[in-house]
């Protein structure tokens, strides 16, 4: 009997549900994609985390392609930088008005196509989810650049199953810019080389309306001014459809 | 209540035309049974808040039963054991806090000197709660009451004991690379044991507590134990008193939620650290407060020291004087990480770490000394000097060190037996940050109705913008009004160590309590 107490007490200190080193991870195949995902990820130079988010990003294109997940880095928010005389800064007013909008709170902070605010620790598994499932439409997105002046971008639309409604936008991103970053452990990293940075909206912030019927090809031809600090060897464009239920395909495409 | 203006100066934007934070409680009491219920309207609440804090409604309610040596509570409760470090709900209303617990909570005390506790419960989050179960006992014996030769020799022992298990059944998903994900526990345990000693002046406490493996967004999904160890000394004599602490936590964020979303920023926390840094009161020695590091763990150390020097001596003069000096440091602990290439097992693992060893940065360090002296009988002066060290990029996320030395003078006059006029004047040196601060107060009372108080705190340093504040509360019977018009600055509003970060804000502010 006296020892009922110590038996007691060991069960409650012991009675965890020990998981052994092995098992702390459960491995599972990577998804075979239906379509493309849109990741926009709400950073800024100024986030100690944000790098963190850039590093999931990067394991998700090195498994499912650049073409499939398709990742935007969108600068501004509280922890953006717009940049003084000395620092490049990458946020813009139009990454300062879509953070605004979907009303978020942390960064980095990301909407996996435009299904509510998801944390970088979840996005592989919302990635998952939204690449399983069919898309209405399909997209293609290709883009030429006239003497360094002008691209000029051409966008198809193709209605796979039934009726299409939402807004088509069109964006402009560039990879390969070194500029500041906030570093994880608190160090400002002047050499850090940002990726698929949000540029440009090229058909206004919020894009616009189009509807599109199943087996029916729409295109539209948009042309955008090359601005001096872009570097035209890097960019690549981003266009997708969206309505109030969420992203309905995307596609991207390098400049050629 | 806030009535919010834009103001273009300070960043302060009108989110509204009307914001509140409302509460009514009700509290009914007899011999056998209480019972409460809280309503709260924060349907528009004031700036700074969570999202998910906006709403309104009843999230608290219960009742208690008393009978004989026992006390059962049902419905909402806050519950602490020990210190803390395991278990602590509790609510603040200006973080925003409330955590309390919807569930039981059996009270027995047995035997004169010993104290058992169990409850049971979900834990809220706004308006929610979190679907995992919170259980929790908790053991105190004040040995002295049992042996009673202790007490002969004024010597009180105190044991504790507790145990808090969270159960959640976890269907978050999230991945340490597209192919592994984390396997939750469904079961998280964590103990605490603690001792005090008490005899005449001299008091002693030592507590340690550990946390199972609980991977969570704020350790970054770890597997490693977690662990808060405690010593703490003081003596206290008449117009003597010495307080020495340490202690050492790592990896102690205890949520009661897997989910990201909910875990992030300051819900669902099941337990509580206290911050070894002095509870600052003046404008601009609170400007750069200390949050504690759950996660990243840390080594805290808080020596204060306060002397009375008596009336009709050398230095206590004619009324006599009082000295007080705290110093604080806070600063990392030891972690080597795991080498992780190629192995996501590793990352699991974490960081090895020497219990005794220190991290590389600084957290935080605070030297503040306080003279408070009667220099008439109608004036009143108190000055004080603070050396700070803030690691704004720990606390904050970016910002690197700031190094401080604060000057404040805190005058009080009475003019008359009913009419007391108080004023501060305050400068905050620094070459980081924003630069110097200056801040100047004053504040007529003329008891018992009325409160006048005219402050500006000006930015000297970079923005040269002007906090100007002023306010008038009148206080008649139960009823307590405060009025006023002002700018406040953004930064961080903190209290024993948890931190809300609150935005600019411009506007009249209107504050009404009521107690029947």
């Amino acid at each position: 009997m006296r020892y009922i107490p110590i038996c007691l007490l060991t069960l409650v200190l012991t009675a965890c549900d020990h998981i052994d080193r092995e098992d702390r991870l459960i491995y599972e195949k990577p998804v075979t994609s239906k379509r493309a995902v849109l990741l926009e990820d709400f950073t800024g130079q100024r986030c100690i985390n944000c790098p963190k988010g850039t590093e999931v990003i990067e394991q998700l294109v090195a498994e499912y392609g650049d073409t499939t997940v398709v990742a935007v880095g969108i600068h501004g928010g509280p922890l953006g930088f717009s940049g003084n005389t000395t620092t490049l800064g990458l946020a813009t007013e139009t990454g300062d008005e879509y953070y605004d909008h979907w009303n978020l709170e942390y960064q980095p902070v990301g909407l996996v196509n435009r299904h509510g605010a998801v944390n970088y620790p979840e996005w592989a598994a919302a990635v998952k989810e939204e690449l399983l499932k069919p898309a209405p439409l399909n997209l293609r997105a290709s883009a030429t650049a006239d003497n360094s002046q002008a691209l000029h971008i051409s966008i198809t639309a193709m209605g796979t199953d039934g009726t299409s409604s939402g807004k088509l936008q069109v964006w402009v991103l560039e990879d390969g810019i070194t500029a500041m970053q906030m570093m994880p452990d608190g160090t400002a990293n002047a050499d850090y080389v940002h990726n698929h940075v949000f540029r440009k909206a090229v058909n206004g912030t919020w894009g616009v309306e189009i509807t599109i019927k199943e087996g029916e090809t729409r295109t539209w031809e948009y042309t955008q001014t090359i601005e001096p600090s872009w570097n035209i060897r890097n960019l690549s464009f981003v266009t997708f459809v969206y309505n109030d239920y969420g992203v309905l395909q995307v596609a991207k495409a390098h400049l050629r | 209540m806030l009535l919010p203006q834009t103001d273009e100066k300070t960043g302060a934007e009108k989110t509204g035309d009307f914001l509140t934070n409302t509460y009514a409680d009700l509290l009914l009491q007899s011999k056998y049974v209480d019972a409460g219920a809280r309503l709260e309207y924060l349907e528009h609440p004031l700036p700074g808040f969570e999202n998910d804090f906006a709403g309104w409604g009843v999230p608290n309610f219960w009742v208690k039963g008393r009978l004989g040596k026992g006390e059962l509570t049902a419905g909402t409760f806050y519950e602490q054991f020990g210190s803390g470090f395991i278990l602590r709900t509790y609510e603040e209303r200006s973080l925003g806090i409330d955590n309390s617990l919807l569930g039981g909570c059996l009270v027995v005390k047995p035997v004169q000197g010993v104290t058992l506790k169990i409850l049971s419960g979900k834990q809220r989050r706004y308006w929610n709660w979190n679907k995992s179960l919170i259980s929790g006992a908790d053991a105190e014996v004040d040995i002295d009451q049992l042996i009673p030769t202790l007490q002969e020799h004024n010597l009180h022992l105190m044991t504790g004991f507790s145990w808090v298990n969270k159960y959640e059944d976890s269907d978050e998903k999230v991945y340490v690379s597209p192919a592994y994900r984390v396997n939750f526990p469904k079961y998280v345990n964590a103990w605490d044991v603690r001792v005090s000693l008490n005899s005449g002046p001299w008091s002693i406490l030592a507590e340690y507590a550990q946390k199972g493996a609980d991977p969570s967004f704020a350790n970054n999904y770890i597997f490693r134990n977690g662990s808060a160890a405690m010593l703490s000394g003081s003596y206290s004599q008449k117009g003597l008193s010495v307080l020495l602490q340490a202690k050492r936590s790592e990896n102690m964020s205890f949520k009661s939620t897997n989910n990201v979303s909910k875990a992030i920023g300051i819900s669902s926390a099941i337990n509580h650290l206290p911050a070894f840094t002095q509870d600052q009161t003046y404008a601009l020695a609170t400007l750069y407060p200390y949050a504690t590091q759950l996660a990243d763990g840390e080594w805290a150390y808080q020596a204060e020291l306060g002397y009375n020097f008596k009336r009709k001596t050398a230095l206590g003069g004619k009324y006599g004087m009082n000295i007080k000096v705290n110093y604080s440091y806070v600063r990392a602990i030891d972690r080597q990480f795991c080498d992780t290439t190629n192995d996501p097992l590793a990352a699991t693992d974490g960081y090895s770490s020497s219990f005794f060893k220190w991290g590389d940065d600084t957290y935080y360090q605070d030297l503040d000394i306080t003279v408070t002296r009667k220099l008439s009988k109608a004036f009143k002066l108190s000055l004080m000097y603070m050396n700070q060290r803030y690691n704004k990029t720990i606390i904050e996320g970016e910002g690197g060190m700031i190094h401080s030395d604060i000057f404040i003078a805190d005058g009080k006059y009475q003019l008359s037996p009913k009419t007391t006029l108080r004023g501060e004047v305050q400068y905050l040196t620094t070459k980081d940050d924003q630069g110097d601060w200056a801040y100047g107060l004053l504040e007529l009372s003329l008891v018992p109705h009325w409160m006048i108080t005219v402050s500006d705190m000006y930015n000297v340093g970079e923005t040269h913008i002007h906090y100007y504040q002023g306010l008038v509360t009148c206080n008649f019977g139960q009823h307590r009004l405060q009025a006023g018009y002002g700018r406040t600055r953004a930064g961080y509003n903190c209290a024993g160590g948890v931190c809300r970060w609150i935005p600019a804000t411009t506007g009249f502010t209107v504050s009404y309590n009521y107690n029947f």
